[in-house]
């Protein structure tokens, strides 16, 4: 018998309560409550850290990086790795655990990959009542890892304490193309990878088009995987972090709500199209035999007030 | 309303030694095409770092490829190990070179599966649909 098989039923109990809040409903609910429940009676205090950006910067590995050094402290540490389940199979490669040390005798640490599954929107819905879940079992760090992607970011921010955008050395350029979009949101912007050449290049265009706007996000340039800057950027999240207070929950049950609605609507829009209904009601309003208002009502049960 | 049903999860793992990631990447890939989700650990975990990944991930399936002849260690531990941290119910199947000669003390030890060379995704699809642990 291994030596971990006592350590593993805390990390089994947490992992199957995931498994049950990914399908939503009244009993995911009350376990949420119960976990929030758990929270408050323990005075937990949780740092969820999102972390977005482009494919292949090296989310995961400074994920690991990060969780590493505060482990070492003495935190104990949770990384949550989402990717998008494929739109044709429903089927998902989770790929970020190969960056990801396994510490299987270490019950402070927590790793669990998350696909999308219906979320259009590219943060999964379960995400935030996931970290609700993991901060009632009692980690102070959350690292949320999602795909760069459009609406990903608006979900990511709403959801973090404390949000990263993680750049390669080849960024700088395109960050400033989409400032408007993500750098509104980010509390820091990392340009991964200061052992490649170009890095210090990328890390000062973004510091002189930054520079310009009122609260411009923090600037870190580090390696994940020589490991340098990340002691500097844990302390600047922390920074970041530390004026959250009681925030950081209601954040995350926000988040949650949010979640849940876009989930009740993407799956009525799924219906919709699946059953064909879509389709039947804008025909019929394109030959002006049903009303735009009246298959709002129908189709998705929005009741419009009359205009002011 | 008719939500879909919840995904099998399935953790593809190479332990030990064996650096052939081929097959496990090709079985990933497929898999996911197939509607599985699919974790992939990466090269050269150990029995117990797998086994960890297993719960942490809450899956239905572990799939081994092995293409070091080590299997006729690694695969019984890592049987008796899921058995041993609450995770029986979790289904093990094994890939990679496994000579006939050595499969059915595999079988015996827990092993459900074991596909070689030539395999279709098609077949570990089907074979993991009607032989995972439902829910
Ligand atoms: C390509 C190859 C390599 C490549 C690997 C590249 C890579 N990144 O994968 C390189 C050149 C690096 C290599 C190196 C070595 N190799 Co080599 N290699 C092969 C070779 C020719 C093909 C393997 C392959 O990729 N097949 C294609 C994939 C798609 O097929 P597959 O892995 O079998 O997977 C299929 C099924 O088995 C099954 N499957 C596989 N895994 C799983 C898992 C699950 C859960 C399921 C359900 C199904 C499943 O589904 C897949 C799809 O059909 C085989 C010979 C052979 N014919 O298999 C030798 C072979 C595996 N290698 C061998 C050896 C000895 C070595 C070396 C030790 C040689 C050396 N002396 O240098 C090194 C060691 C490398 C290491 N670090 O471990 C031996 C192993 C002998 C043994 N087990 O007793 C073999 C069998 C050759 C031989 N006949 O001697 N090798
Ligand atoms: N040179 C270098 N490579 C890195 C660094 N961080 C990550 N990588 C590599 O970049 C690739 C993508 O990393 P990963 O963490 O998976 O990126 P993600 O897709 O953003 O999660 C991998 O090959 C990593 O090894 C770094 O600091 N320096
Ligand atoms: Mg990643």
């Amino acid at each position: 018998m291994p030596a971990d098989a006592k350590h593993l039923a805390a990390r089994r109990e947490l992992a199957q309560g995931i498994s049950a809040v990914e399908r939503p409903g009244p009993a995911a609910n009350q376990r949420i409550q119960a976990a929030l429940a758990v929270s408050v009676a323990e005075a937990r205090n949780a740092l969820v850290v999102g972390l977005t950006g482009a494919p292949g910067a090296g989310k995961s590995s400074l994920a690991a990086a990060l969780a590493d050094v505060a482990r070492a402290a003495g935190r104990r540490v949770a990384i949550l790795a989402i990717d998008p389940s494929s739109h044709e199979s429903g089927g998902a490669l989770l790929g970020d655990r190969v960056r990801i040390d396994e510490h299987p005798d270490d019950d402070g640490r927590f790793t669990r990959s998350i696909a999308t599954r219906g979320s259009g929107r590219s943060l999964a819905h379960v995400a935030a009542a996931a970290t609700i879940l993991v901060e009632a079992a009692g980690f102070d760090l959350i690292f949320v890892e999602t795909v760069g992607a459009g609406q990903a970011e608006i979900g990511i921010a709403r959801l973090a304490d404390v949000l990263l955008v993680v750049e390669g050395p080849e960024g700088g350029d395109e960050v400033q193309a989409m400032k408007a979009g993500i750098l509104e949101v980010a509390d820091i912007v990392v340009v991964n990878k200061s052992d490649r050449p170009g890095a210090q290049g990328a890390f000062d265009r973004l510091r002189s088009g930054l520079a310009l706007g009122a609260g411009a996000p923090e600037l870190a340039l580090v390696s994940a995987t020589a490991g340098a800057g990340i002691g500097e950027l844990l302390a600047t999240i922390d920074e970041k972090g530390a004026s959250r207070g009681a925030r950081g929950r209601t954040r995350r049950v926000e988040a949650h709500l949010v979640a849940a609605a876009e989930s009740h609507v993407d799956a009525q829009v799924r219906e919709a199209t699946a059953s064909g209904a879509l389709a039947t009601r804008a025909e019929q309003i394109v030959a002006g035999t049903q009303s735009l208002t009246g298959s709002l009502a129908a189709l998705f049960g929005i009741t419009e007030s009359p205009d002011a | 309303m008719a939500e879909r049903t919840t995904p099998i999860r399935v953790l593809i793992a190479k332990p030990g030694l064996d650096g052939h990631d081929r097959g496990a990447k090709v079985l990933a890939r497929g898999l996911r095409d197939e509607g599985f989700e699919v974790i992939y650990t990466g090269l050269r975990r150990t029995v117990d770092a797998i086994v960890a990944a297993a719960i942490e991930e809450d899956v239905d399936v572990v799939g081994c490829s092995i293409l070091s002849g080590a299997h006729a260690t690694l695969l019984p531990k890592l049987v008796s190990s899921l058995r041993a941290s609450g995770a029986g119910d979790v289904l093990v199947v094994a890939g990679g070179i496994i000579p006939e000669a050595d499969r059915p003390a595999l079988e015996q030890a827990g092993i459900a599966g074991i596909f070689g060379p030539g395999t279709t995704i098609a077949e570990v699809a089907t074979f993991l649909r009607a032989n995972a642990r439902r829910r």
